[in-house]
This record gives C-alpha cells, sequence and structure tokens, in this order.
C-alpha cells in the first residue's frame, strides 16, 4: 500500500507569545513546554513535528486537550502560520504561496469539517452545503444537483431547505460534512468532527465515514482526542502529547508494540479484541497440514474470531483476503495478543 | 495682599506679573479692603482658596483669568469659523436638499396616498398585519385632532436623518470592527456625543451655518443620532462566531465575501437594534432641534413652553409618543423577523 505522500510536515515549530523567534531558539536547545511557560512565558504549540499523510488514507492525529491537534491541522491550510518548518501539499510548499495562491488552496484542494458545525445560520441546509462551490462564484443553480447529491448520500433528503438551527447536532455535522463533499476537494480536515456529537450518533457518523472514504478515497486528516474512535478511523495513527509526536504508525502496530509509557497508559483501557484485527496477529500462510475450523477475514477483528471459536483455544482459521489464503491464526497467538502489555498490566494492579 | 503672593516672589516672578499690571478699575473687594486701611486680618487657613486662576490672578496680574479661557475658546473658533463653513458649506449641502425634499414632497402629497404608502412600508417590514391596524390608527388619530401636517413634517425629518445616520454609521461600525486602534479612537468621541447635552451641540453649528437652512438642524440630529448604529454595528460585528468565521477562512473566502457573506448578516440582529436606538434618538433630537428652527411636532411644544398654552403642549406631547410607539413597534418587528430566521 504504498500510497504517494499528499502531505508532508517537516520540522515544524510553534511557539505563541510576543516574541516566538527568540523562544524558539531556547526550544531547539531543549527546553520543555513547562520551562518554556514558566521563564519565557511563551507556549510551546509544536515541536519539532514530522508527518507525511498519504494519499487515499485517513491519518488521524490524535492526543489529549493541549497536546497541540487543533493546532496542528491549521497549519496544513495555514489558518495558523509556523513559527518554523515546511509544509508541502502536493510537492508544493504551502508557506512560500500568496495570499491568492493560499485561497485557491483553501477553495480547491482542502475542505475542512468543524467540531462545532459552524455552518452559516441565515443560509438554508442546501445554500450551505454549496458554500464550497458559492465562494468560487457558482450560482446557487449551478450546484444544486451537486448539493442535492451529498446531502442524499449524508442521509438528509428533503430537508434541504430548512435552517441549520431547525436540525439536530447530529444532522448539522452531516451537513458540514456535505458541504466538504460538494467542494470536490482531495483533502478532507476534521478537526474533532465528531466529539461534540452523543456517542451512539457519533457511530454512526464514524461508519458514515468510512463508507464514504471507501467510495471516493479521499485524503482525510482526523483529529481527536478519543482513542476508539482513532482506532477506528485510522489508516495511520499520529499521537501527541505536548506538542510533540510520541509514536506514529499502523494503529495495530501501536498496540502491540507501544513505544512509549504514554502510550502504554492511553491503551490500557480499550478492548483490545475489539480493535486488533486478524491481519495483524496471523502467521503466514501454513502448507496445509493444520485443520482449519473456518474461514475469516483479515480485517475481522479479534472479537468476532473470539465468537465464532466460541473460546475453544485449540483451533485454527484459515484468513481470507479477497477469497486468497493468505494466512492462518491460531487461536493461541490471538490470546496472546489480547494480553495486556506489561506496563499497563503494573499500573492496573497500583489502580486496584 | 492675596494669598499665593509669595508664591510669585518666592519663584522670582515679581517682574513678569507687574507687567501685567492693569489700569483697570479696582474691584469692589479691592475697594473695601483699601476703606478698612491696613489691618487686613491674617486669612485663616480654613479660607484658603484653591490656587484657580482667578486666585492667581488677584496675586499676579499677568496670570490670565478663567474668563479669559471661554474667550480664547470663542475667539479661536470664530477665528477658524469662516475657513470651517467654507469646507463643510458645500460639503453638507446635500443635507439641506434632502431634508427640504423630504418635507416638500410629504407636505405636497395627498394624505390619501401618503398614508397607504406607508402603511404598506410598515407591511412590507413587519409582515403584521395587526401592527398596520396600529399604526393606520394612530395616524388617523393625529389627522383627526388636525396635527398631521406636524407629525408628518417630524417623521419625514426622521427618515432622512436615521437614513443618513445608517449609511455613514454602518461603513464606520465596520470600519471600527476591523481595527482596534480605529475603535480606540473613536470611541471617546462616540462617548463624547453621547453625553454631551443637546442643546452644547447646537451652539456651535448655530455660528457655522445659517439658521435659516435645514441641515443646521439636520447635522444636530445626525450628531447626536448616529451613536447607537455605529456602536451596535461595530459590536454586532465583532461578537460573530469565531468558529463561522474560521469557516469562512477555511474555505478561502476573500475579506469582502466574509464581510458581505459572513458578518454583515450574523450582525443584522445587532445593526438592527442600532437602527432601531438611532430612529428613537432622532425623534428625541428633532423635538430639541425645533429651537434652531426644525418643523414639525416640536415647534407645538416650543409653543407651548414659550406662550404657557397648557394644551397645546401636552397634545403636541402626546403627538410625539405616539409617533415614538409607532417607530419603536415597526422597527422592533422587523428585528424580531431577523431574530427568528438567525436562530443559532
Amino acid at each position: 500500500m504504498a500510497k504517494d505522500i499528499k502531505i508532508s510536515i517537516r520540522n515544524l515549530y510553534k511557539i505563541f507569545g510576543p516574541n516566538p523567534e527568540v523562544a524558539l531558539e531556547y526550544v531547539r536547545r531543549g527546553m520543555g513546554k513547562a520551562e518554556l511557560l514558566e521563564q519565557q512565558k511563551h507556549v510551546l504549540g509544536l515541536r519539532d513535528i514530522n508527518v507525511d499523510i498519504h494519499d487515499g488514507e485517513i491519518t488521524v492525529i490524535m492526543g489529549l486537550s493541549g497536546s497541540g491537534k487543533s493546532t496542528l491541522i491549521r497549519h496544513l491550510n495555514r489558518l495558523i502560520d509556523p513559527t518554523a518548518g515546511e509544509i508541502h501539499v502536493d510537492g508544493e510548499d504551502v508557506m512560500s504561496y500568496t495570499g491568492e495562491q493560499l485561497r485557491q488552496l483553501r477553495r480547491e484542494r482542502m475542505s475542512m469539517v468543524f467540531q462545532k458545525f459552524a455552518l452559516l445560520p441565515h443560509k438554508t441546509v442546501l445554500e450551505n452545503a454549496g458554500m464550497a462551490k458559492d465562494i468560487r462564484g457558482y450560482t446557487t443553480s449551478d450546484f444544486e444537483a451537486d448539493a442535492r447529491k451529498w446531502l442524499a448520500r449524508v442521509g438528509l433528503e428533503g430537508n434541504e431547505h430548512q435552517y441549520p438551527h431547525q436540525l439536530s447536532g447530529g444532522m448539522q455535522q452531516r451537513v458540514g460534512i456535505a458541504r466538504a463533499l460538494v467542494s470536490d476537494a482531495p483533502i478532507m480536515l476534521m478537526d474533532e468532527a465528531f466529539s461534540a456529537l452523543d456517542p451512539l450518533i457519533r457511530s454512526d457518523m464514524q461508519d458514515l465515514l468510512l463508507e464514504l472514504q471507501g467510495e471516493l478515497q479521499k485524503t482525510i486528516v482526523f483529529i481527536t482526542h478519543d482513542l476508539d474512535e482513532a482506532l477506528k478511523l485510522a489508516d495511520h495513527l499520529v499521537i501527541l502529547k505536548d506538542g510533540e509526536v510520541v509514536q506514529q504508525g499502523d494503529p495495530q502496530e501501536i498496540l502491540l508494540n507501544p513505544g512509549d509509557p504514554y502510550i502504554v497508559d492511553f491503551i490500557s483501557d480499550i478492548n483490545r479484541a475489539r480493535v486488533l484485527r486478524v491481519r495483524s496477529v496471523m502467521s503466514p500462510p501454513d502448507d496445509g497440514d493444520s485443520e482449519f475450523a473456518g474461514d475469516i477475514s483479515e480485517k475481522d477483528n479479534l472479537e468476532s474470531v473470539l465468537l465464532k471459536s466460541e473460546g475453544d483455544m485449540s483451533l485454527n482459521f484459515r484468513v481470507l483476503r479477497d477469497n486468497k489464503h493468505v494466512g492462518t491464526l491460531h487461536m493461541k497467538d490471538l490470546a496472546r495478543a489480547l494480553v495486556p502489555t506489561a506496563a499497563s498490566a503494573d499500573r492496573s494492579k497500583n489502580a486496584a | 495682599m492675596a494669598t499665593y503672593d509669595s508664591l510669585f516672589s518666592t519663584l522670582g516672578l515679581e517682574d513678569w506679573c507687574s507687567e501685567g499690571q492693569s489700569d483697570g478699575p479696582m474691584s469692589m473687594a479691592d475697594l473695601l479692603a483699601k476703606t478698612k486701611g491696613s489691618d487686613v486680618e491674617e486669612p485663616s487657613i480654613w479660607e484658603l482658596p484653591f490656587p484657580s486662576m482667578d486666585a492667581l490672578n488677584e496675586s499676579c496680574a499677568a496670570f490670565p483669568q478663567s474668563r479669559e479661557l471661554t474667550k480664547g475658546l470663542e475667539q479661536g473658533f470664530l477665528a477658524v469659523k469662516d475657513s470651517l463653513s467654507l469646507v463643510l458649506d458645500p460639503l453638507t449641502q446635500p443635507l439641506s436638499w434632502f431634508l427640504d425634499g423630504a418635507l416638500y414632497a410629504i407636505l405636497n402629497t395627498p394624505w390619501w396616498i401618503v398614508i397607504p404608502v406607508l402603511l404598506a412600508v410598515v407591511y412590507l417590514v413587519s409582515k403584521s398585519g395587526k401592527l398596520v391596524a396600529f399604526v393606520g390608527a394612530s395616524i388617523a388619530l393625529l389627522a383627526f385632532i388636525d396635527h398631521y401636517d406636524y407629525a408628518m413634517q417630524t417623521l419625514a425629518i426622521i427618515f432622512v436623518c436615521a437614513f443618513l445616520c445608517v449609511l455613514l454609521g454602518v461603513p464606520i461600525g465596520i470600519a471600527m470592527a476591523r481595527s482596534n486602534t480605529l475603535q480606540r479612537m473613536i470611541t471617546p468621541v462616540l462617548d463624547m456625543l453621547q453625553t454631551l447635552p443637546p442643546f452644547v451641540y447646537l451652539i456651535p453649528l448655530i455660528f457655522l451655518f445659517s439658521v435659516t437652512e435645514s441641515k443646521l438642524y439636520g447635522i444636530a440630529i445626525i450628531l447626536y443620532a448616529i451613536v447607537p448604529v455605529i456602536r451596535l454595528t461595530n459590536l454586532g460585528i465583532r461578537l460573530v462566531d469565531k468558529d463561522v468565521i474560521e469557516a469562512a477562512d477555511a474555505f478561502g473566502m476573500t475579506p469582502r465575501q466574509k464581510l458581505y457573506k459572513v458578518q454583515i448578516p450574523l450582525a443584522l440582529p445587532n445593526i438592527m437594534a442600532g437602527v432601531n436606538q438611532t430612529i428613537m434618538m432622532s425623534l428625541a433630537m428633532v423635538v430639541i432641534a425645533s429651537l434652531v428652527s426644525a418643523p414639525g411636532l416640536g415647534v407645538l411644544v416650543l409653543r407651548g413652553i414659550r406662550n404657557l398654552e397648557l394644551g397645546v403642549g401636552l397634545v403636541s406631547g402626546l403627538g410625539i409618543v405616539i409617533l415614538a410607539v409607532i417607530l419603536d413597534r415597526v422597527t422592533k418587528a422587523s428585528l424580531a423577523r431577523i431574530n427568528v430566521s438567525q436562530k443559532q
């Protein structure tokens, strides 16, 4: 799955305060966030961020509040300018853009979905969905068909002429997603898009997003503070803490090999069986000597396999991808994968 | 022997003081002191005067008296008056034309055209049949007691002035919302316009323009009534939801698109509240402006005061109340309509 790099972020620093250039020198010499705030009265937003965002993937940036994730996503379309560092989109240096080029980028190549929806309250759902086209100078009749199509796709058929305040939060965010889709931009930035929704609706919206992504293969950058959401959506997971990348990579990989005590703490509370997938724990295909209790897909999560095995740890399953035999899952490996990492076990003992 | 003699002598300014010695007539106090002879009592600390201009002048004749301050201001104003009115006169001339035109039009159109047109406007902005009926009844009452012409003059002046207030005030408010420096500069001016007693700015205007010209009271009304629309436009645009502004930026709106598609529409409830205040304040000022020949109900109020005609004063006062209620209800109704379509 070696896809092209769509956006690349190199050595990105952001420092908030009256004199960030001076503070930047201290940070480069290794001053920490707390020290910087105390001694220099500057807030360290981001420190030395290097992330590659691949074409057609969902890259999830996860971190707790204050970790700089919202700051980071706003650098991609330069709603915030960095103190130092480079941002390349399609190989072009965004930092060198003029005002007009930047507007072009925001209009045609990047769309954005916001935590608080940020719809125009005085416009109808249809006009809101077509906002990006309207900004580019199209009239309502030009984009109406398109807007109706995407509104229907996100489940808002028949609501076109209502106003945002007449819709529930979940429906408003569907308008937000439709607005991003109508813009036809290949890159979608989603800033905590589902965090303001209640859990059931959030889960629906995640499914909707995955479904849309299956059809459209956009490059999505998704910000969240919710690990379950991150693991459900991510092709590539970036974990931020205090403005620094703690670990990034395949979410399954991070789960099985956490590289930092911070992440271990983070993942200790999640349901591993539901998040881990067969492909992360399977062995290469055997030469046919073992007995298979059944066929499973490499994308199945371990919970569904457990259900199939009814708890029998001696079974083996044949793993299929597009009906081809790609591996074997031994239930023993599955059990091993479910063992929580050592540090988190310690922590749960302490907690008990 | 005045209290602060010693101050000037210690500063070595006696020479300078005596230069200003005038040969003018003695003041009463000096005369009294002279008749009493030299046995002037040592002044007690309880009677120590504040070192004001007049008190210091007593000790040192060269020191200016406070009446010279007011005189200086007056002379300064008179000195720049001619050049000022040379610039302001042509600049404000259209205001006279608007006012005279509006007054002429409303008085020379028959009532059976003016009243239906007014009611149609009321329906257009409020979409409320009840309100139209109320306004119709109120105007009919005013006409019935033969105050129709006066009321229409007042209305015409308010329309012209409030319209110009909005025309000038909204752009000023927008400019203020965009620049903090400009806000810091304009806010004290607005504070002054709002707190200065309305009679006070009639005075320099009388010097600047001829009293027979209608722009004199037009300017007074506009200066007084423009404040709320500027303030509330500024406030409204500053209060526009930051998230929506961010979304507008993220989708690549130009500053102009942002202003017309986001900021003004979202600030409209506040701007309309400002327009309502502006109209009410022009009504208040149009009464005061009758002192400088503004026609309308204010003239009758003035007549009531001058000639102690109680009935005339009361009836015209009531007419003003009726106009105020009409204007307030109509602007509030249109404000309410905007608010409904903007509920978050």
